[in-house]
């Protein structure tokens, strides 16, 4: 929906300041490639879902996932999540996650449980950053039957000179990436369930070391997550009428 | 036992036509029929000015059709997902060293050569990604950009200057432009060039962009089931093995058809 008037009174195109700025900005911080941010997840918050969570990854970027009752998945972002202020929804970006979401969760959730229902998975990004990993714990959190947790895990490729990936990027990092990968895994499983890389990767030993250091980073995310699950449940538990 | 429904091998292409110059309004234009599944790809190239952040360059747009002929699902506006989804594929598998993108820049910040590339679905027969890359690559080979010279006088106002030989163009080099080759997992093997049948047996399939030197630009997984880690690493392999023999016969049969010059027969629609 290009420029539309009646809510938002300024010109029909508008940039961010920092894009006229010149000079390289700051530097990504040296660190080790496979550290991960601490991860401050929560479910149970919306009172009109019925299931939902909020995700935090390392400072303000968090997420947050409502679910109400055919798997559909809408993804958005609010316009002040990234540096500058995005154009309204719709965009492609949002289009391709949305799919994204939706290919990774597909085969965790026993769709063949719910043969009449829908199930619309809708996730508002709030602070750009990284992960997308709260759809699966409102998933979780609703009581729909699934095989297992899904966990995202992206990773971002350093330019040359030196060329590493790194897991868990910061949105600096991600910015300068010759190549970027996401993935997901259900860890009990240790099945891929959805996929997405692209740009300057390297040869294809390059891309299968990414991997591996994905699906290593969504093993050591699970305990959090799973942790959070049973602490929502036990809370959901004691608020029940007896 | 490597041995499928039509006779093919695990890793065997169906047979592929390929014809360009196809559409006199085009600046390159290039027609894929792979099996039962027809793409035809136009590119216009038309002035532009150069995206804020990079002045130098000029940019290429992907538009996809998914027309109601091809399958009665895209009846109505039943296409458009599919259509977005191929965009933004194609938007993915094309990175910084795949076109020349600072050949396309005419002045700096103030002019530059945008390139409109529509894919149009004639008919959907399995396997859409990969005819569709060919054809894209096909179509970015075929297509002549005019060239043009900016001309600045005395006050400093610019004007540009088409060259008046219709021949005198500007080719892109596509060597490193990627195609895509889809391995769709059925059981405990994985195929090539899935056919609509194939596909159906299929939960879920891996999507590899490789470059002619075997580069991967781009992996995805689609579809509804989950893969295994070490089936993933298999289908890379296969993937970048695959997709260097298909830039190989592509690259083979553009030049055959480009060294065959004007006078070459052009078989069109009805052939």
């Amino acid at each position: 929906m290009p420029g539309d008037h009646r809510r938002i009174r300024g010109p029909e195109e508008s940039q961010p300041p920092q894009r006229y700025a010149a000079g390289e900005g700051e530097a990504p911080v040296p660190r080790d490639p496979a550290r991960l941010r601490p991860v401050y997840a929560r479910a149970g918050l919306l009172s009109q879902a019925k299931g939902s969570a909020y995700l935090e990854a390392g400072g303000p970027k968090p997420g947050r996932g409502g679910l109400r009752g055919r798997l559909l998945c809408d993804f958005r972002r609010a316009p002040f999540s990234g540096r500058g202020r995005d154009a309204p929804p719709g965009g492609f970006e949002e289009c391709e996650l949305a799919r994204a979401l939706q290919e990774s969760l597909e085969p965790a959730v026993r769709l063949g449980r719910y043969p009449r229902a829908q199930l619309e998975v809708s996730a508002l990004l709030l602070g750009d950053g990284g992960l997308a990993l709260a759809a699966p714990l409102a998933l979780a959190d609703t009581g729909v039957e699934t095989y297992d947790l899904v966990l995202g895990c992206s990773l971002s490729r350093a330019p040359a000179p030196a060329p590493a990936w790194l897991l868990d990027p910061t949105l600096l990092e991600e910015e300068r990436a010759a190549a970027g990968l996401t993935v997901a895994l259900m860890p009990v499983l240790k099945q891929v369930a959805g996929l997405l890389g692209s740009g300057e990767g390297g040869p294809t030993e390059s891309w299968a070391e990414a991997m591996r250091l994905g699906f290593e980073g969504c093993q050591r995310l699970y305990p959090v997550l799973q942790q959070c699950s049973v602490r929502a449940a036990h809370r959901r538990g004691a608020s029940a009428p007896l | 036992e490597d041995l499928r429904v039509d006779g093919r091998g695990c890793e065997d292409y169906r047979c592929v036509e390929v014809e360009t110059d196809v559409v006199s309004n085009t600046s390159g234009s290039a027609r894929v029929k792979l099996g039962h599944t027809d793409i035809l790809v136009g590119v216009k190239a038309e002035m532009g000015t150069p995206k804020l952040e990079k002045p130098n360059e000029g940019y290429l747009e992907f538009f996809v059709d998914c027309s109601a002929s091809a399958t009665p699902e895209f009846e109505g506006r039943g296409g458009d997902d599919l259509g977005t989804e191929i965009a933004n594929t194609l938007y993915r598998i094309f990175n910084k060293s795949s076109v020349d993108l600072e050949s396309l820049c005419i002045s700096p910040r103030e002019h530059c050569w945008a390139l409109y590339v529509d894919v149009l679905l004639l008919e959907c027969g399995g396997n859409l990604f990969d005819a569709i890359s060919i054809a894209v690559k096909a179509a970015l080979f075929n297509t002549r950009i005019p060239r043009v010279r900016v001309l600045e006088d005395e006050e400093g106002s610019k004007d540009i200057e088409l060259s008046d030989d219709p021949y005198d163009c500007i080719q892109l080099s596509v060597e490193n432009v990627p195609c895509i080759v889809t391995l769709c997992k059925i059981g405990y093997r994985h195929v090539v060039d899935a056919t609509l049948q194939e596909e159906a047996c299929s939960l879920a399939s891996l999507l590899v962009s490789v470059t002619s030197k075997g580069v991967v630009t781009c992996m995805r997984k689609v579809g509804k089931g989950s893969l295994d880690p070490e089936s993933i690493f298999e289908m890379l392999e296969t993937g970048k093995r695959v997709g260097k023999v298909l830039h190989a016969s592509l690259q083979s049969i553009l030049h055959k058809e480009e060294s065959l010059g004007p006078k070459r027969q052009k078989v069109g629609f009805l052939g």
